[in-house]
């Protein structure tokens, strides 16, 4: 196996096995698709999806002597192919983007100007970021970093992160004047649903423990205290009902996972494709 | 068609501008970052749990703090993965940073644990490191599992994990002391569960946003999971656990008023709902 997938000894030899893996990678997928119609297309996938869910499947349920079985040891290849294979979509994505907002720029499509930051919010990074990563500073810092470091620092940092968090926190907003608005206690079960909310709400944090805190943790009244309240109704309310939503949920991804796994999924792998 | 004008003191109540409520709620957060009215903060019983775990890591084991969040909750998951961070050093605990989803988390991350290695005097690729972000989740965790080095392959920095001294005779799953999850995406902690934590025993504990914990209470019933933080609360138990009070214990002063404010709203809404459906004339809806 180490044989099999042992790295390349010198980087001419890493370039050549680059160059024959993707030529060769052109010309099976040509002929695939050339050869094979929708139909052979279709059994194709279908047959590499079993093929592939059969292998997880056997190296976790057959039998184990000294916690190897005979498939253990291609884990970590396959899992660098399926890591290789899933790299492309990112590259799959950033095209599909390029091509939406390279197209609303060239026709001066409205809302253009956006798609113009994207672009350049997305070479921005892409440039400063690969440029930052490929001249690591080392450990301790210096004061002053390198002025490409000192970018992507200001556009992760001052920038990205919280852009991101911002509008995150805009959800305290809304939830504030939604609940104001919305929540109306209209039946009993909006009535009970208010109150346990009430008390989990006010069960999280600390100014619920000081509102009760009157009750002493020793006397029998103990229990009514807020941070006791919210975590029994976590506890021994909420953990059934999750339980069974659990249970529900994994019952359902197992039938979908043998569905996807058999291909009797409808929807999926080209089916459209007559 | 238009609706009519509100009318009468309840239901003008009930239609008040959305931009006072959003005045009102940043004030309150405003006046608590400002002047913060300091209130006792006690561990619960779940923070109390991922600390033991923390502190019953054999010597010879790593680990795996699993930063799956990104700045979008970084109130809640930085302040958990700080804690965490500095649990370990207090209790000279070797670990590993890495990440599964939302990459950004892995720089996030790493700043935090540079900025308190500092304090600790600790040495990257001795005393901790990070395996950076890992594509593949559940396939790479099951290539962790059987060989740690050949999975990880290299470090944030690029740089070989096998050369880093503290992953000397780290090879697979079963030099791995317990698992802490930080995130805020769902479906990250049943791979752990499923992948690691099930087939091979490894201790597993978490960290949430407040919003996702409550689905994760049934783990840790069932003793799956050694521990649990939750959101901004289980950040500040941590802090206060480990003596270093920071941002989760000042966002819990925030976060208290902010709660009251909003069930004081809640209220004021439905009083003036019921009111408003009371008035003579009107009949009843």
């Amino acid at each position: 196996m180490s044989r099999l997938f042992a790295p390349a000894p010198t980087p001419r030899l890493l370039a050549a096995y680059l160059v024959i893996g993707l030529v060769g990678s052109v010309i099976l997928i040509y002929l695939l698709h050339r050869g094979l119609g929708p139909r052979g297309r279709r059994w194709l996938i279908a047959v590499v999806t079993f093929v592939a869910g059969l292998f997880y499947g056997l190296e976790f349920y057959y039998p184990v002597h000294n916690r190897k079985n005979f498939l253990t040891d291609w884990i970590e290849p396959v899992s660098v192919m399926i890591a290789v294979i899933g790299a492309f979509t990112v590259g799959l994505g950033i095209y599909s983007l390029c091509q939406v907002h390279g197209r609303n720029v060239a026709r001066r499509r409205p809302g253009w100007p956006n798609s113009l930051a994207f672009f350049v919010a997305f070479l921005a990074m892409l440039v400063f970021g690969l440029w930052s990563h490929y001249t690591p500073v080392g450990e301790p810092a210096p004061k002053v970093l390198p002025w490409q470091n000192g970018v992507y620092e200001v556009l992760f940092n001052g920038l990205f992160a919280p852009l991101q968090t911002a509008t995150f926190s805009l959800l305290a907003f809304y939830i504030a004047s939604a609940a104001y608005r919305a929540f109306r206690m209209r039946t009993a079960e909006a009535a009970l649903m208010m109150i346990a909310a009430f008390i989990v709400m006010l069960g999280q944090v600390p100014v619920g423990a000081w509102i009760t805190s009157g009750i002493p943790l020793t006397s029998p009244w103990a229990f009514f205290r807020l941070e006791t309240l919210g975590e029994w109704i976590l506890n021994w309310l909420n953990m059934p009902a999750q339980r069974g939503i659990v249970f529900g949920i994994a019952v359902g991804a197992l039938a979908m996972s043998l569905r996807v796994w058999l291909s009797l999924e409808r929807g999926t792998f080209f089916s459209e494709q007559r | 068609m238009t609706q009519a004008p509100p009318h009468g003191f309840w239901q003008r109540m009930q239609q008040i501008p959305r931009y006072y409520i959003y005045a009102l709620l940043a004030g309150v957060v405003i006046w608590q970052l400002l002047f913060p009215i300091r209130l006792p903060i006690a561990p619960s019983r779940a923070t109390l749990g991922v600390r033991d775990a923390i502190r019953n890591v054999p010597e010879d084991k790593i680990v795996i703090i699993s930063v799956d969040w990104d700045a979008s909750t970084q109130p809640e998951t930085g302040p958990q993965t700080q804690a965490i961070i500095e649990a370990c050093f207090q209790l000279k605990k070797r670990f590993a940073i890495m990440n599964l989803a939302a990459p950004m988390g892995v720089k996030l991350a790493n700043d935090i644990a540079l900025r308190v290695a500092r304090r600790y005097n600790a040495k990257y690729g001795v005393d901790w490191c990070n395996w950076g972000y890992k594509v593949g989740q559940g396939n790479f965790l099951m290539a962790v599992a059987k060989n740690i080095p050949k999975a990880v392959a290299t470090d944030f920095y690029n740089k070989p994990v096998s050369e880093l001294p503290m992953m000397r005779g780290v090879e697979n799953i079963s030099s791995i002391g317990l698992v802490v999850e930080v995130t805020g995406l769902a479906g990250m902690t049943e791979l752990w569960l499923g992948l690691i934590q099930g087939p091979y025993g490894t201790p597993f504990a978490s960290a949430y946003t407040a919003v996702m914990a409550p689905g994760y209470y049934p783990y840790l019933d069932s003793g799956q999971m050694k521990g649990m933080l939750v959101g901004a609360k289980g950040a500040a138990e941590m802090e206060t656990l480990v003596n270093r009070p920071g941002s989760a214990v000042a966002i819990m002063n925030v976060q208290s008023w902010a709660h009251l404010l909003i069930i004081v709203l809640i209220v004021i809404g439905n009083v003036a709902y019921f009111m408003g459906r009371r008035r003579p004339g009107e009949g009843r809806r």
